[in-house]
């Protein structure tokens, strides 16, 4: 092993909120080309700033070195699994060149009932636009929740004249229960599960700390997704049944491509960013590890404390940290697809 | 925005740069790289260069609206004429 000069320090890196918030690779291989992480299909070559990219979503038909995921976690970026476009997450990784910022944060506000409270309101309050939340109690807010989506399924159904008589559903299987209308929906929500998952564990949040759900793994993905199904997904299950479409593909597709076209994934970051830094607080300072105290709240580590004094050896030294800035993240999302395979020349032998 | 040249420059030094901004030709990087961000890149590339030439071209508060960095050996060098950044090039 030589000098590994090419590895990032935290304060290389940018700051989450600073990053594009993702990037979709499809049909192309992922490798490391002299310190650089490169996509390689069969039309181009192309380099990726990964420590510009909160998230690398890889969607069907990539190929991932070992090289590649040591730039991409020394990078600071997260790589997610998914299905085509982000729907459907099947697993993530996060390296350690990361600040605990966001997820500090979310367990802080999650753990307080007060503040907790107020962040469950303000996600309800995104859903009701012009009424004001901040009295009510979560009683209220389910109930006009309830309300408001029945409205909206009422309102489709008479949009698209396909006939709606109540959800039914079984959490985790799409087709487990229901006519078709509800399957269409159970696979376009769990599809809409998958993008908010990879977008919560891209950004460094947790997936299972949630606000409004609680003690699923996946309560928090559960709140975010809430916020979208009255635009995405109920009025897509609603078409497509009006089109007499009724698979879980159709759903899968449908919402793919709407997610493309709004640009959807950007919106999640902002939204998450908003509810767990309402008041502001800077929740993406680099990652430098500190221990923490009971009385200070935190003593900066690399120290030996053993004298009471804490003198910094001279190579820990950190810089200050910049000003904090205005976050510009989450405008963007961009896609990177191979071609399509190429058709056998011949048609194969007939088996005889 | 910044923009980053590196003329002759170290193997993996180029490709290192391309995690954080973008090469649009050769040797011609741009990027939006925060103040810390870019001072520590530029710290790395000023000590790896060598024999090459390293360029920073930044905004800046000053008339012309950018400032200039150099390092590595010059073929190219920045002059002052009186607040006015120009590049000169040795004879010989």
């Amino acid at each position: 092993m030589g000098d590994i000069w090419w590895k990032a320090d935290p304060h290389d890196l940018h700051r989450v909120v600073d990053r594009v918030s993702s990037v979709y690779i499809e049909r192309s291989h992922l490798d490391r080309d002299e310190n650089a992480v490169v996509i390689v299909n069969k039309k181009q070559t192309v380099r990726l700033p990964a420590a510009m990219i909160a998230v690398v979503l890889l969607g069907p038909g990539t190929r991932v070195t070992h090289g590649a995921i040591r730039l991409l976690a020394d990078s600071g970026t997260a790589v997610c699994w998914v299905g085509e476009q982000g729907v459907r997450m099947y697993a993530a990784g996060l390296g350690p060149a990361r600040g605990a910022g966001l997820l500090h944060r979310q367990a802080w506000l999650v753990t307080r009932p007060k503040e907790r409270l107020s962040v469950a309101r303000a996600m309800y309050g995104m859903r009701f636009p012009g009424e004001d939340v901040s009295t009510a109690t979560m009683q209220q807010l389910r109930g006009r929740e309830g309300t408001r989506i029945r409205r909206l399924y009422r309102a489709h159904a008479r949009r698209t004249g396909v006939p709606w008589d109540g959800r039914v559903y079984k959490a985790g299987d799409a087709f487990a229960a229901g006519d078709d209308l509800n399957r269409m929906l159970s696979a376009a929500n769990a599809a809409l599960y998958g993008i908010c998952h990879a977008v919560i564990v891209g950004i460094g949040a947790s997936p299972g700390l949630g606000f409004v759900h609680t003690g699923s793994a996946i309560s928090f993905v559960l709140d975010i997704a809430d916020l979208y199904k009255a635009d995405y997904t109920i009025p897509l299950a609603f078409d497509l049944a009006a089109k007499g479409l009724r698979e879980e593909r159709d759903a899968r597709l449908g919402l793919r491509d709407s997610i493309a076209e709004t640009k959807l994934l950007g919106r999640i970051v902002t939204d998450i960013k908003a509810l767990l830094a309402a008041d502001g607080a800077d929740i993406d300072a680099p990652a430098v590890g500190e221990l923490w105290d009971e009385r200070l709240g935190a003593v900066p580590s690399c120290v030996n404390w053993a004298d009471g004094s804490g003198a910094f050896p001279r190579d820990c030294d950190t810089p200050p940290d910049a000003a904090p800035r205005t976050a510009d993240m989450g405008d963007e999302h961009i896609a990177v697809i191979g071609p399509e395979f190429d058709e056998p020349a011949d048609p194969p032998e007939p088996p005889r | 925005m910044t923009v980053i040249v590196l003329i002759a420059a170290p193997e993996g030094l180029r490709g290192h740069l391309t995690r954080w901004m973008v090469e649009v030709d050769a040797g011609v990087f741009v990027g939006n790289p925060s103040r810390r961000v870019r001072d520590r890149l530029w710290e790395l590339l000023a000590t790896r260069i060598g024999d090459g030439q390293a360029v920073l071209v930044e905004r800046a508060n000053n008339e012309q609206g950018w400032a200039v960095r150099t390092a590595g050996r010059d073929r190219w060098r920045p002059v002052d004429y009186d607040g006015l950044i120009l590049s000169a090039r040795n004879r010989r």
